[in-house]
Parts: structure tokens; sequence; C-alpha cells
């Protein structure tokens, strides 16, 4: 039995990396004494596969990962026991079942959202949003672990705006996934011009496409129908 | 107060800033407002190395028991962490509730090697305690230490208000019953440290005065107060069984040196090599029952969710039960997919069937430590393995399908030849030579034999605490040779850097007036000392030079019978009469038997009557 569940990184917790977190959900797998499915090998893990590795540092709202159980459960079964053995800043928002032909989480998903608020209490985005609307192109270097390649900023960013409170909020909307991937803090920084600014960034989450239409991972599961 | 939102800016700028986040799984949280006793438990190294030690997993659990104290933890933050912090004026704080050390009431360092001492005195200014325990008032901390280390914390002296000597589950008890009541009465330090003196395996070094002869050597250590004692005694605990042990364990979110369930077996070791500060201080050997242990596991599998445990001890084949323990718990946590690792084997009571039985769960590389190349060296440090144990066992492990094997040597030892480097480089050809004496279908493909040597670092308690140890030329010679020597197929060599062993040398048996070298070396840039890549002796020699000490005086002199050592006023129970016989016998290459085949009178009988 597959499960896509959906679960949030808190500001408790947001120092841990990707690779920590995986460590930290096997353990927790394991703690909550589910009937898992095994890897083979010396070391076997449980069988389990995220949807995006989040940055260290940043707190999220909408992490998805997907578990294979040996056998059936009831959805808020699963959600009570993994809650009970998660660490207090991981917390298990909703699962669902998935049909084992859906392919995995990192290849379908293709947005992530973020949310950006600086410590400064009078920060305003607007400026920075308007200037960055009314240049024609904007291009940075984006460095990955091989090589360095130019982006046009206007042209992957999939939407971006001030908002909230004397628009002291930012929301970013970008390309996620396995079909590409953009960093928040390379848009940030252009935004900000080079300036410092103490910042903490959210990811309030990650979106595929269904039916022509964004949904979340969760959408797979299948009493919605599913695809694949 | 720490400002949160500087403190969370400069996370952001730091390497693994998960170091200093906390809140991992199994994290005791308490309000600090229900407690009258905080004690920060310092470890002084980063966060992935203190948290691999047991004694602290032990005592944290331990103390958070009790309702009136709120224990924390406390790592040396790494160099760049320290920079960002002076930078920002950020005090040093607790993982737990980010609070500034300086406002608890004890700050409770872990000694367990000398090269952290640096680390010690850096943590102290970084928390904003004064460095000297005499320069302290009523506002700071008391700054107390143990572990291994703690048995000669005379170089630490002037920096420690206690040092606790021994086992701590029941002395840490005490000192905080203590604590409390001083606190409700609020007495002033003196009379604490009076009263702290009088429990047993306490040690206040203030309350005592040493005096040195003209040729620098210790002539006597007095106190100087009715209320400490002429010498202090280590505390054990007699039964495992009925002794705390923790059945929860915090499990670290970052990936830590041992990240594992650790099962502690037993306690002591009954084996009396010579060299091994760890044999003799441990003293004596005593087990925990197979039922509790296979008890801790079941909870602290449920309560952690680890993969593995490791079975721990200072060697691990003489528990009386091993290979039914290991059955057992193999038994019970198949279906889990736990495995088990089992360090410190001997390897002379290794049965074929038994390799067998662990490999089924792990099949990593096997580790022998014959410590000396030839037998007649073997027997001067009465390491109890014979060639014909390392023939039979690297043999069994071939062919129950290990390529890897490891040998562990010391070079350096008292009388040491040639003729005993030549055999660390023979014992390497023979390794081999099992290999290739198999049939090629017996054998697994990619042979690999680690050659590490490390060098002798004569430690206080032990019979060779009166030995001199090899100058640093020496060594580079002595690993010279042998990296000719083992210029040979399938063979990797590994040596340790002779300048740390000669400060290790130093520090171990060294005296208060060392205070000042550790000072004067951590003023000139000294931390993380067993860091290779932090390590500068330059800094270090310096130090020496400032205040008019040798160090070769501490590391290179031969000691007499009569001389009177820093830590004489010290009693690991182990009688100093029985390391000078046990000395003399390493002379003339006599071996002692293991512990539990004859009874050698190293003194522990006599302290801790019926125990062993």
């Amino acid at each position: 039995m597959r499960f896509v569940v959906e679960y949030t990184k808190e500001e408790r917790v947001k120092y841990i990396s990707h690779l920590d977190l995986m460590r930290s959900m096997q353990r927790t797998i394991r703690r909550a004494e589910l009937p898992i499915a095994w890897s083979r090998g010396y070391h076997p893990h449980p069988v389990m596969a995220f949807a995006s590795a989040l940055p260290v540092g940043m707190t999220s709202e909408g992490e998805y990962m997907d578990i294979h159980l040996l056998e059936g459960m009831d959805i808020p079964e699963l959600e009570k026991r993994l809650n009970r053995a998660l660490p207090k800043g991981i917390t298990v928002k909703q699962a669902v079942a998935v049909d084992e032909k859906v392919p995995s989480l990192m290849s379908l998903v293709e947005r992530a959202d973020y949310r950006i608020v600086p410590e400064d209490p009078e920060w305003d985005w607007k400026p920075a949003v308007d200037v960055f609307w009314s240049k024609p192109e904007i291009w940075v270097e984006k460095k990955s672990k091989k090589k360095v390649s130019s982006i046009n900023l206007k042209e992957a960013v999939r939407d971006i705006r001030a908002c909230g409170e004397h628009n002291r909020e930012l929301f970013l909307s970008l390309p996620a996934g396995s079909s590409g991937n953009l960093k928040p803090d390379l848009v940030v920084d252009a935004l900000l011009e080079g300036k410092d600014r103490a910042l903490s960034f959210c990811r309030t989450g990650l979106y595929l496409r269904k039916d022509g239409k964004w949904v979340t991972p969760l959408a797979l599961g299948k009493q919605e129908g599913g695809i694949g | 107060m720490l400002d949160r939102k500087l403190l969370d800016r400069v996370l952001g700028q730091v390497s693994r800033p998960v170091r200093y986040m906390g809140n991992e799984y199994n994290m005791v949280e308490k309000d600090p407002e229900d407690v009258s006793i905080r004690f920060a438990f310092a470890f002084p190294d980063v966060y992935e190395v203190g948290m691999s030690h047991l004694g602290m997993k032990i005592l944290y659990h331990l103390m958070n028991e009790r309702e009136d104290t709120y224990c924390e933890r406390v790592f040396a933050p790494w160099v760049d962490m320290e920079e960002k912090m002076r930078e920002n004026r950020i005090p040093l704080f607790t993982l737990e509730t980010r609070d500034p050390v300086s406002k608890f009431d004890f700050v409770g360092f872990t000694l367990q090697y000398e090269m952290c001492y640096t680390n010690l005195l850096n943590m102290l200014d970084l928390a904003g305690i004064p460095l000297l325990a005499k320069d302290r008032t009523q506002q700071d901390p008391f700054v107390i230490a143990g572990g291994p280390c703690a048995y000669n914390a005379e170089p630490l002296a002037d920096f420690l208000d206690l040092v606790a000597m021994g086992e701590g589950e029941q002395q840490i008890g005490e000192l905080l019953d203590l604590y409390g009541e001083w606190k409700k009465k609020d007495g002033d330090r003196e009379s604490f440290l009076r009263q702290a003196a009088a429990i047993p395996g306490v040690y206040v070094p203030q309350f005592y005065d040493v005096t040195y002869r003209d040729d620098g050597q210790v002539e006597s250590v007095n106190p100087n107060t009715a209320a400490a004692p002429d010498r202090i005694a280590k505390r054990i605990v007699r039964d495992l069984d009925s002794t705390y042990y923790p059945d929860r364990m915090i499990v670290p979110f970052m990936d830590i040196v041992h990240d594992r369930i650790v099962l502690e077996l037993f306690r002591g070791c009954s084996r009396g090599c010579r060299f091994c500060q760890a044999g003799m201080i441990y003293r004596p050997v005593r087990e925990r029952s197979m039922d509790k242990l296979l008890e801790l596991a079941d909870k602290l599998v449920k309560n952690t969710g680890y993969e593995e445990i490791s079975l721990s001890s200072l060697s691990t084949s003489d528990y009386s039960r091993l290979e039914d323990l290991v059955k057992q718990l193999m038994e019970r946590f198949r279906d889990k997919r736990i495995s088990l690792s089992l360090p410190s084997l001997r390897l002379d009571s290794f049965s074929r069937d038994f390799i067998e039985e662990i490999q089924k769960v792990r099949k990593t590389g096997l580790t022998f430590a014959p410590e000396a190349g030839t037998q007649r060296l073997r027997d001067v440090i009465n390491k109890g393995v014979t060639e014909d144990d390392l023939v039979r066992s690297v043999t069994d492990a071939f062919v129950s399908g290990w390529n890897t094997v490891k040998l562990y040597f010391m070079i350096g030892l008292p009388t040491e030849t040639e003729e005993d480097l030549q055999g660390i480089a023979g014992l390497a050809r023979l390794v081999t030579d099992c290999y290739y004496g198999l049939e090629r279908e017996k054998r697994q493909k990619g042979l690999r034999i680690t050659v590490s040597t490390s060098s002798f670092v004569p430690k206080p308690f032990t019979p060779f605490q009166w030995e001199p140890q090899n100058t640093m030329e020496e060594l580079r010679e002595k690993q010279g040779f042998l990296r000719k020597a083992l210029r040979m197929k399938h063979v990797e060599y590994n040596w340790h850097d002779p300048e740390l062993s000669f400060l290790e040398a130093v520090f171990a048996r060294g005296d208060r007036r060392l205070g000042a070298v550790l000072l004067s070396a951590w003023k000139n840039g000294a931390r993380f000392d067993s860091w290779a890549d932090q390590f500068h002796m330059e800094g270090w020699m310096d130090a020496f030079r400032q205040n008019h000490l040798d160090p070769g005086f501490y590391a290179y002199r031969k000691r007499e019978r009569d001389e009177v050592l820093p830590w004489d006023h010290i009693d690991v129970g182990v009688s100093k009469a029985f390391l000078w016989k046990e000395k003399e016998k390493a002379g003339r290459g006599e071996r002692t038997p293991d512990c539990r085949v004859s009874c050698a009178g190293c003194g522990i009988r006599g302290t801790w009557e019926g125990i062993c």
C-alpha cells in the first residue's frame, strides 16, 4: 500500500538538512511501528521517497513524502501513529492512499511557492517588486554543482507579489522539481540588488499539474481519482 | 537574555547550524522556572563528537529524572561559530533553552582526552565565566569536571571548582542534594565547597597545597583545610543492574560519530594490559545481567527508532554470555532489521560459529589489536595475544567472507627495538599469507589490510606511569622505518602525529604548573587541538617558553620509585605498589594472568570487599 503524506517543517527544526530529515523520518517510521516495506541490501531501510529537498534554514507548510506499507492501514490511524513518533516541529497534516502506478512525486512536482518575511517590521516589498515587473529582462547567474549558467528571471519566475499588511511579505512562485528548479534566494538577491537583509523563508506548498489545474500531491489520492 | 533573532541570523551564516539547534527527539523539555538547580553539561568538543559519548547520555537523563534539576547540553562551538559569537557578543548557550551558560548553577565538563583542555578554557571564556576558580564570585556557576582525565586533573586545577572522581551515578545525586540545601540557606561559595569536599570522591583542588623541589618534582600535596580528606577515593557503583540506565536516548538529527543505541555490557576490564589506563581506572569488572540488557534493548529500540545496537565495553568478547546475548538480540530484532555492532572484540576469543553469526547482520571490516609486533614485547605489555591467535582468527574471517582487516599497533613502547617494529611488518605479511594460503574459491576478492600505529603515551595509574615517552624524533624515525617496511601489496599504513602524542604525554602526567601553559596556549589561539587542521604546535611551544617550563620534563623523564607523583593523592583503588610490581614484571617480560584466572592483588578487593 502506497501513501502520500503531507507534513510541515517548523521553526524549531528548520536547520536540519534533507539527509538529516530522511534519517529522521526512517527512525520515526520505526518508532511508529508501521508495517513498512524494506529496501534490500546490507543496510535495509524503510522504502520512502520525498517530493523535493527543502534547503537548510527554511521552514515549510507543505512537504510531501511517499511511503510503502506491506498492508493497508486506516488513514487516521496512520496519521496518529506518525504524529506520535515525530520529533516536535515536524507535523503530519494529512495522508492519502495512492495507486502504486502513480509516478514518483519528484517527477510530478513542477511548482513551489514561498513566503519571505523580513525581520525589519517597517519593510515594504512593493518598490522592489514594481522594479522587477518594469524591467524587460533580468539575467542572473545560476550555480549548480557542475556549471554556472545564466537565467532570465522574468521568464523563469511564475509569480511574484508583495502582500500582507503594509506589503511586508513577499510571495514567490517558482519552478521546482526534476523539470527545472529555481531557488528563492536567487530571486530575492536580485530584488534586493545585493543588499543584505535578515529574512525568513517559508515554503508554503508544492504543486503539480492535474487536468490543467495546479494541485498539491494530495490530489493524487485514490478517492480523488488519481492519475497515472 | 539572549537575542534570539540575532542568534537565528548567525545560525544562517555558519556551517552545520544543526549543531546548535537542539530540539532532537527525546530532548528533555522543562520550564526553568520549575526547577531550583540548572546544570549545563558541557562537552569540550563539537556536537557530533560529544553526542556520541555514553557518559553524557546516562548523566543527562539521570539528572533530568530529578524534579528539582534541569540538565541541559552545551558543546564547543566550531571555529566559524565561535567567530560569529564573539563578533555579535552572543554568550555560550545551552541547546535546550538557549539560555546563557553563565546563569546556570553548575557547568559540568567531561574530560575524555587531554587535547580538549583548551576547548574547556575557550568555552568558559565564551560563557563569560572567569577562567580561574579563584576569580569566581557568588553569581558564577560552579565549574565541575569528571571523566577519565579527571583522575589527574592537576593541569586544570586552577580552572575547576570541583572534580568528581569515578562513576557519577550516585555521587551526582549527593552533590545536587547538597547544593539544593545550600542554595536555600544562601551560603557562600566556600561553604558549599567545604561541604562538597566531604562527599566521597569529590575533589576540590583549591583545598590542596602543592610544593615542588628545586629539580621541579612534586615534593608534597597536602590539604590546607580540615574539610578536605588526605586522599580522594574514586566512586563506583556496585551493581549495574540496579544502577540507573536510560531507557531513552536523544536521537540527533545530525549524523554523529556513533549514531546508534549503546548497550553497556560491563565496566572494568580483567586483562591487565600494562599501557592501558582504562583497564586500571575502571576496575573492578562488573557485568550487567543478560535479562537487564535485553529489557533495556527492547525499550531503547521502541523509544529511539534506531536501526543499530552497539554492544559497548572495554573488551566485549569478555562478557560472560556474549554468544548467548548476541543470538537473543538477533532473534528478537530480526524482523525490525536492526543490526548489531560489536566494537572491542579481541582476536583470541573468536570462534568460527560466532564470526558467522555476526556476519549475518553486518559485513564491516574486522579489527584486531595485537598492539606489538613480537611475542616478547606483547609479554612486556601483558597483551595476551599470540601469533597463532591472529592466524586462526583471520583465516576464519577470510573463510567467512571478510576481505578487509585492520591491525592496530603501538610504537614507542618500553623496551621496544627494531626487531619489534620489523615484527609489525611481519604480522602484516602473515595476514597476507593466511589469505593467499586459502584456495581461491574459499576467499573473497580484494584483500585490504590497514596497519595503524599510535604512539605510546605513558598514563597515570598504569604500570608504565614511571616510563619515559619516546622523543618526537624517535617516533618519526620509527614511523619512517615502518613506512618502508610496510610497502607491500594490499597494505596501507597510517600513523599518528608525534607532536600531538607528545603534548598528550605532557598533560596526562602533568602537575598544576601546567595550568599557566594551558592559559598561554589558549591565548596563543589553541583550540580543537585534536583536529589536525586546527592544531598548531608553535603556539604550544611558545606557551611552554613563556612560562619557563620544559615539556620534556613531563614527557621524556623516567620517574623513580620514590618520586611523589602529582596524582598520588587520588585513589583509584589499584595500589601504587601493585603498579610498581607490574612495571618490574614488564621489565622481566613476565606475564600476569587475567584476573578471572587468578587474582593479581591489584588492591581493588581491599577497597571494595566481595566485589570481584
